[in-house]
């Protein structure tokens, strides 16, 4: 059970390659989870004693925690008499320093748009329209 | 377990959550492409048999109706994106989901800002760096998702200005 986190860097292509290959199939799902990490990590949770003193300890940390993100597909077995195979569940974790955020947040929203296709594109009539209204608009104004 | 009608709603709602929570709280993001199941196809098929017996008099005047064209085929893939803020001490579970892809980024651009909550980093910085790199970001999406180029020379003539206000009222 103990995976190792990847790098960031590795967890990019890792996650390229997932949503590539939910792509490739047709069909499936991605998830992706974040958290607080509090498991493990130098700054440890306080005492029981302070934990009663300050219960709200966990909303003021003394030093910034770091992020831990999950990537993952979702298991599927065969089923007779359907064309569903036996797929196994992927699953990637990645630590996020907290002085790294912002860089790994910009290049993950990168990641999840391209990844993520077959969205619904936007509707170019009526933007067209709602523009040309709001250009009315400002020359009145 | 609400599901918001704004993804603003959401993000204000699950900054709270996190402010309250901020180590148990969790952010799930699913993107999901589903297959129509058999009885879906049917109930797609249905409809379309059915609009196209209708007499089509209405659109014959001035609006030409597009839908033939775009109207989803019965077998077309169900594709979403679900935000999901769960803290499983207090219970508290806060969605939106949305199948629109110019949403994409904004969303997960509003994912770093609840990272910096989660991580406790202080909220000041928040609003010094994070809206230069998420405007940067939006750009770039309106470039790529692709708004016509004529539709941005429009946009420049109209002075961006407006444009902008636009959009910080969309976040």
């Amino acid at each position: 059970m103990a995976r190792e986190h990847l790098t960031n860097d590795e967890f990019f292509t890792q996650l390229a390659n997932l949503f590539e290959y939910t792509r490739t199939k047709g069909h499936g799902s991605v998830y992706l989870t974040q958290k607080r990490m509090t498991f493990d990590t130098s700054s440890t949770p306080p005492s029981p004693t302070k934990f009663a003193d300050d219960p709200l300890w966990d909303t003021h940390p003394e030093e910034p925690l770091p992020i831990l993100i999950r990537a993952s597909n979702n298991k599927s077995d065969k089923k007779k008499g359907t064309d569903r195979e036996h797929i196994d569940k992927i699953k990637l974790s990645t630590l996020v320093k907290p002085d790294g955020l912002d860089a790994f947040y910009i290049r993950y929203v990168d990641a999840c748009k391209v990844g993520m296709t077959g969205l619904k594109k936007r509707d170019k009539k009526k933007k067209k329209t709602t523009k040309k209204k709001a250009a009315e608009g400002e020359t009145k104004v | 377990m609400p599901y918001f009608k704004t993804s603003k709603e959401w993000y204000e709602q699950s900054s709270l959550l996190l402010k309250a929570r901020p180590t148990s709280t969790r952010i799930t993001s699913k993107y999901s492409v589903l297959k129509p199941s058999s009885s879906k196809i049917k109930k797609r098929q249905k409809y379309d048999d059915k609009k196209a017996s209708r007499p089509t008099e209405a659109p014959r005047a001035t609006s030409p109706h597009p839908p033939p064209s775009t109207q989803p085929q019965p077998e077309e893939v169900t594709v979403t994106f679900t935000l999901k803020t769960y803290d499983p001490d207090s219970g508290t579970c806060l969605q939106y989901e949305t199948n629109k892809g110019n949403e994409v980024s904004r969303l997960v651009g509003n994912l770093g800002k609840l990272g910096r909550c989660m991580a406790g980093l202080p909220e000041v910085i928040v609003d010094l760096s994070a809206p230069a790199a998420e405007a940067k970001v939006d750009e770039g999406g309106d470039v790529n998702m692709g708004g016509v180029a004529a539709a941005g020379k429009a946009d420049a003539k109209a002075g961006g200005g407006g444009g902008k206000k636009k959009k910080k009222g969309k976040k």
